[in-house]
């Protein structure tokens, strides 16, 4: 069981790429919707900040990582900051395997919001076998 | 990254936590797309803190406005560390002050009044892209006399 059963999910903020944005998007689902009692959110900025509570989860609790472009800056700061990575999504490739793409940054459309839905459901699923399997 | 002259980087924290940290990416997004087209360019946080040195550089030769959703003021700190003073901060916790009927509930989807209460911050994030370019043209004109 992971600690206190819960896993740490990390999004890029992504302001300039309409992926990034669907990478916001879809981890608001899974904290708000889909597993609200399993996943804590954290922000990349505090991290490097280092305010303490921030580091302090992701070094006690697994990480999911999803990016939105190729800089993988989540996942980048995540190993920086000394987190343990248990999960990566790497949101342009699940739009190419579901031909599926934003509007825009700041209106993802149809299209990006089954996007957002669909990242959503495969980070919960891993949400539920990290929580099952550690 | 292709330097135009005269711009102004606004810079979002990612505020994902927060409801506050949300409407600091819409207001910076309507700034961006609606209010001030042509005049500002974002600066993604997350690759400036991992050290993208494009965004670093721009941050250094153009002015930046930093759009923090609370008090830890990340993206201020952020460019203050890897760049330089910001030419001015904004935090949205702050605004929110002004507007003490309004309570902040979703990270996710906005309702009209969140949606207004972005519209309004990014009004204060517009100004101060203004306020940016007039000092900016001030020292252009000064520097040629």
């Amino acid at each position: 069981m992971s600690e206190r059963g819960k896993v740490v999910v990390v999004a890029c903020a992504g302001m300039d790429k309409p992926l990034g944005s669907v990478a916001s998007a879809s981890v608001f689902k899974v904290v708000e919707e889909l597993r609200p009692q399993k996943v804590e959110l954290a922000c990349i900025p505090p991290l490097m900040a280092g305010v303490s509570a921030h580091s302090e989860l992701i070094k006690n609790m697994p990480v999911i990582t999803v990016d939105g472009c190729a800089e993988r800056c989540a996942t980048k700061l995540i190993v920086k900051s000394g987190g343990k990575i248990r999960g990566r999504i790497f949101v342009p490739d699940s739009a190419k395997k579901r031909n599926l793409l934003p509007e825009s940054a700041s209106h993802l459309g149809p299209n990006g919001e089954k996007l957002a839905e669909n990242i959503a459901q495969e980070i919960a699923s891993l949400v539920d076998t990290l929580v099952q399997g550690t | 990254m292709t330097l135009a002259k005269w711009k102004v980087g606004v810079v979002s924290c990612s505020g994902e936590e927060i409801p506050e940290g949300t409407i600091s990416r819409i207001a910076t997004r309507l700034v961006l797309e609606k209010l001030r087209p042509d005049e500002t360019v974002t600066i993604c946080l997350p690759l400036f803190l991992a050290g993208g040195e494009g965004e670093r550089t721009f941050a250094r030769l153009f002015p930046t406005i930093t759009v923090d959703g609370c008090e830890k003021k990340c993206a201020k700190i952020g460019t203050e560390k890897y760049s330089g003073k910001p030419f001015a901060s904004l935090v949205v916790t702050d605004v929110l002050k002004k507007c003490p009927t309004l309570t902040l509930k979703s990270r996710d989807k906005l309702s009209a009044e969140e949606w207004e209460f972005a519209e309004k911050v990014a009004k204060e994030i517009a100004e101060k892209v203004d306020e940016a370019l007039r000092a900016q043209n001030k020292q252009l004109r000064s520097e040629k006399q």
